[in-house]
């Protein structure tokens, strides 16, 4: 996803060049509101490209670790997504190619992200951090699709199906599968969570090797201590 | 009435044919950009058709000979029109349509250019 994210941002340089109009960009001409929708187009681009990568790290053990890093991360993130992301992609989803079925696709996803944003960030002020958890990974998910949708833009192009019809399936697939997935991920049975195998990865996960090498050393070379 | 061309001079639809190859579709491409995009894909073909055998001339009185670009994508059936436009004889110049208005061919190389008023609308002929 790191190299996904990556990639679109790498190929979206081209927006801010100002002289010259990317292909993207010649597609969609001539635009009711052209300014705004090239404003919109470069926050977009410039919020997603720090925005995902954001994301991704937020959802990192190691930085969930650290608390108050987490959280002030968390805010910066949150009000880029909700303040330039979500906005200026409202503006673009009404000049999508494609119309009303594409237009509704991101509207969709736009709506997704903001609610769970919000409903994310209210569980996480009262600490009931599994529906934050469960919230933000809808988020993320959402956030996903941008570099899932491309791919399957690349495949289905490859596979020879036309581009009208691979760009609809390739935004309404993801955006559909991830609000599917995380669901389903976040209500898995409690039973199947406590398999050996994942009870081992959890643990492998939260114990440090320091903690586990001090452990077997107290069993098997236990040091007697002088008491007071 | 006697036509004054020459044996080797290139018929009118054979001239425009070359023109927008020659100016259009080699540029475009040769710029085909990164795949991993949201704007579509480069077609696998595109194929020029002149849709008149004779001149029109704008309201400027300046003679053209209008267009269409074919595109192909995969092994799909050809999609017709997919870039309109004409060339005039004078100058070369070629404008394709966008919305409902002209703007120089270069706008789909990527040149900012303003629409053209005017351009490719043929006036009717008078009496």
């Amino acid at each position: 996803m790191l190299l996904g994210s990556a990639l679109i941002t790498c190929m979206s340089l081209p927006y801010f060049d100002f002289e010259t109009l990317p292909p993207f960009v010649i597609e969609k001409l001539p635009l009711r509101f052209e300014s705004l929708w090239l404003a919109a187009l470069r926050v977009h681009v410039a919020a997603a490209a720090l925005g995902f990568p954001l994301c991704l790290l937020l959802l990192t053990r190691a930085l969930q670790r650290r608390v108050v890093w987490h959280r002030w991360l968390g805010r910066v993130t949150g009000g880029l997504l909700l303040f330039a992301l979500l906005p200026s992609g409202v503006v673009l989803a009404f000049d999508a190619k494609g119309g009303a079925v594409v237009t509704a696709g991101f509207l969709l996803s736009a709506v997704i992200v903001a609610t769970a944003l919000i409903f994310g960030v209210r569980a996480a002020r009262r600490r009931d951090l599994i529906s934050h958890a469960r919230a933000m990974r809808h988020v993320v998910g959402q956030m996903s699709v941008a570099v899932v949708s491309r791919a399957l833009i690349v495949a289905l192009d490859s596979a020879g199906v036309a581009p009208d019809v691979a760009y609809v399936a390739a935004l309404w697939g993801p955006v559909l599968a991830s609000a599917v997935l995380v669901e389903w991920l976040s209500r898995r049975p409690i039973f199947w969570l406590q398999t050996p195998i994942y009870l081992v990865e959890r643990m492998r996960r939260e114990i440090s090797p320091l903690a586990l090498v001090l452990r077997v050393r107290a069993r098997f070379h236990a040091v007697v201590r002088a008491g007071r | 009435m006697p036509s004054f061309a020459l044996a080797d001079e290139p018929s009118l639809v054979d001239w425009t044919r070359q023109r927008v190859e020659t100016v259009l579709l080699k540029p475009l491409a040769e710029r085909a950009g990164s795949r991993f995009s949201r704007s579509r894909p480069p077609p696998q073909e595109r194929r020029v058709r002149v849709t008149q055998t004779s001149l029109s001339r704008d309201e400027q009185r300046r003679d053209f000979m209008p267009f269409s670009v074919d595109v192909r994508f995969g092994a799909g059936n050809w999609q017709a029109d997919d870039i309109v436009g004409c060339a005039y004889r004078a100058s070369g110049n070629l404008f394709v349509k966008r919305g409902e208005v002209y703007f120089p061919a270069a706008i789909l190389l990527g040149k900012k250019v303003t629409s053209v008023p005017g351009a490719c609308q043929a006036v009717a002929a008078r009496s």
